[in-house]
């Protein structure tokens, strides 16, 4: 049998240095800042090709979004060598919460070609920070929901999975969970997740994928297939922002709180200030502090 | 929606093998402070519900009470002593909806009650999964990682919620959320579709809560609350996740033993690579554990491997979304002192800076605030302490 795996994944703001811009106060400038696929989007295609070179699986990508993020389906396909690709794209899906985005998902999903084994989402978006996409569209799938997910084999013959979690208690230790649940099961990639190929049979897959991929990519147009509301057949109350209970009422800076601190400003260009500051560092050092 | 079919606020406590994580009764502290002023302010008698699932967690109940919990609701089960999803979700979403264990909690209105009329849930990794799904269940709106609460009568007006026209939501829950860069607030509000083409009601405003932001209430031995074992329907099928194994790692990243904490931010962009080794050097000579700003974690540089791996790790984030720590010494550097930060760093015993910008944050949080490009002022600072040491041994 074939193990079917779909990712759903996210064009974001692309943060790295050279490709973001910062407004002088401090915030994101959305306009001049390039969009990419969303590093944990990275994350979550490269652990579905784990399960390409693997279990040989079928690979389906969804994505919400305007046209542009066709532009992400095919840097995701590049990662994982898929098979389908989704975008989910109208109007009316604009503005939607997490939970009308769930649903959206839910819908999309169901549409793929193939009863979905596992499915795979970022840690969270990059943007959004929320991390409750992915859970709440394995809610409303059904589906057993397993996040902070490190490492997974898949047994074929049994259809479960296996899979370590790597739990932050904060204030306290972290955990390593391994834990086994039957499919079909919902991932949350963890962002510190690492696909690693331990022999030569797999090496070999992942270079032929890979090459496989590079080749999709090019011509990703003739995977892609692009849905709006009527074509997914979802319900136009639940979705958008018609389907959002929550809304953002307000945005505004953060005020500067007062000053905690009295600094003492010294010039790091004079020798002199400087050798003051040694002084006072070995002082902190020590607990000798007089402020 | 009428008056009575709403009520309470449920608070989501996390504990580990009977422990609870200090998150709870952080949560559990602005509970009672906010509920305390709800309930003057409209006469009132609405409760603080502690929940607390687990196994052979009998003992935490009192202690809940102590910190602020009108009431507890407590599920003790072997099917619970580690939290998986779906189980989780289902009892937890039973408490949510039912009647009876409302009764328990305060008879007025008891024969009405639907739902909370607020939940909150820790950000972490668990609450904040649990959060998705138990809203997902219950289909209302949840806001993740906030970290300042009100509670206000709005008038609001908007083409969804309210088809344009202006009405007032009275006793409405504003959630602020700091954005990812630390200076923008956005406040979330879960509303009640009142336009009559989409009409229907969303409660429980539902939120998760950043861990480490809000103070506890002290502890008072006298207060008096209602303790209620509930017992859950647990189904089978809910039941398919099995637990193999379980092991606690200890970070490798100690900030607790050392006594000086060297930090960077983003300011070290103009060469990432080499500010960091020089960062590295004086961490060194300092004999200083190395922390990292949130926005240095998103990987905003390319760095070799070997800097990659082991420093723009979430392990060594200090603020509000990583570690919390209090040395002797910490050294701030490219470090703008967004608000994040400054909640992981404020208790240090002496701050310095190290930035270019005197207009920056950080001027205000720190002691000694050394103006200058790090590419300058931290090689004389090793020179200087590698000075001492020499004078030091000979």
């Amino acid at each position: 049998m074939t193990l079917n795996i779909a990712i759903l994944i996210k064009l974001e703001p692309d943060f790295s240095e050279g490709n973001v811009s910062y407004n002088t106060d401090g915030t994101l400038n959305r306009a001049e800042t390039k969009n990419t696929l969303g590093p944990h989007s990275t994350i979550a295609a490269t652990a579905a090709f784990y399960s390409k070179v693997k279990y040989g699986a079928k690979i389906s990508i969804g994505t919400m979004g305007p046209p542009v993020a066709e532009s992400a389906l095919q840097q995701a396909q590049q990662l994982c060598d898929a098979d389908e690709l989704h975008l989910y794209s109208d109007r009316i899906f604009a503005g939607a919460d997490t939970l009308a985005t769930a649903e959206l998902l839910k819908a999309g999903i169901q549409k793929m070609q193939g009863k979905m084994d596992i499915v795979f989402s970022g840690h969270r978006a990059s943007d959004g920070e929320t991390g409750q996409t992915g859970p709440q569209t394995a809610w409303k799938l059904g589906f057993t929901f397993l996040g902070n997910v490190v490492d997974y084999e898949v047994n074929l013959q049994n259809q479960t999975i296996r899979a370590k979690r790597l739990i932050r208690l904060q204030g306290f230790y972290d955990v390593i969970e391994e834990i086994e649940a039957p499919l079909p099961v919902f991932i949350a990639i963890d962002p510190s997740y690492k696909a690693v190929f331990n022999n030569i049979s797999h090496r070999l897959a992942y270079e032929k994928y890979q090459k496989e991929a590079r080749l999709r990519a090019q011509n990703y147009k003739q995977y892609l297939k692009v849905f709006n509301a009527a074509e997914l057949g979802v319900d136009s109350k639940k979705v958008g922002l018609a389907g959002s209970p929550t809304i953002v009422y307000k945005v505004e800076r953060i005020p500067k709180g007062k000053a905690n601190r009295q600094a003492e400003v010294v010039d790091g260009s004079n020798a002199e200030h400087m050798r003051k500051v040694i002084a006072r560092l070995q002082e902190a050092m020590s607990g000798m502090v007089i402020k | 929606m009428t008056e009575g079919d709403y009520r309470h606020l449920y608070v989501i406590m996390e504990q580990e093998e009977g422990e609870l994580l200090p998150v709870s009764l952080e949560m559990l502290g602005e509970a009672r402070r906010l509920f305390d002023d709800f309930n003057k302010k409209h006469s009132s008698n609405e409760k603080v519900v502690a929940v607390i699932l687990g196994y052979k967690i009998k003992e935490i109940s009192k202690k809940l009470i102590e910190y602020g919990a009108d009431a507890v609701i407590s599920v003790d089960s072997p099917e619970l002593r580690y939290v998986r999803n779906t189980i989780y979700t289902k009892v937890i979403s039973q408490i949510a909806s039912d009647k009876e264990a409302a009764k328990k909690i305060d008879e007025e209105y008891a024969g009405q009650f639907k739902r909370p009329r607020y939940m909150f849930f820790a950000a972490d990794s668990i609450g904040r999964h649990l959060s998705s799904t138990v809203l997902a269940e219950l289909e209302s709106g949840l806001a993740s990682d906030i970290n300042k609460l009100v509670i206000e009568d709005i008038e609001i007006t908007h083409q969804n919620k309210t088809g344009g026209k202006p009405l007032t939501y009275e006793k409405t829950l504003e959630m602020y959320r700091p954005d990812f860069s630390g200076f923008l607030w956005t406040t979330i509000l879960c509303l009640d579709n009142r336009n009559s083409s989409i009409e229907r009601d969303y409660h429980p405003q539902a939120c998760s809560i950043i861990p480490g932001v809000f103070a506890p209430i002290e502890a008072d031995s006298k207060r008096k609350g209602k303790i209620i074992e509930y017992v859950p329907t647990i189904e089978e099928q809910d039941l398919k996740v099995k637990m193999l194994s379980r092991k606690v790692i200890r970070s490798k990243v100690d900030f607790d033993s050392h006594k000086a904490i060297v930090s960077f931010g983003r300011g070290i962009k103009d060469s990432p690579e080499q500010n960091i080794k020089l960062i590295e050097q004086l961490a060194n000579e300092l004999d200083a554990e190395i922390g990292i700003s949130l926005p240095i974690s998103k990987k905003l540089f390319s760095l070799s491997p070997a800097l990659d791996s082991k420093y723009i790790i979430s392990d060594r984030v200090i603020g509000t979304s990583g570690r919390k720590v209090s040395p002797m010494l910490y050294v701030a550097i490219g470090i703008s002192g967004a608000m994040q930060h400054i909640a992981g760093m404020k208790e240090s015993e002496f701050v310095v800076a190290i930035n270019s910008d005197e207009n920056s944050l950080i001027k205000n949080e720190c002691d000694l605030f050394i103006k200058g490009r790090m590419e300058d002022v931290i090689p004389v600072l090793i020179a200087e302490l590698q000075k001492q040491k020499q004078v030091i041994q000979s």
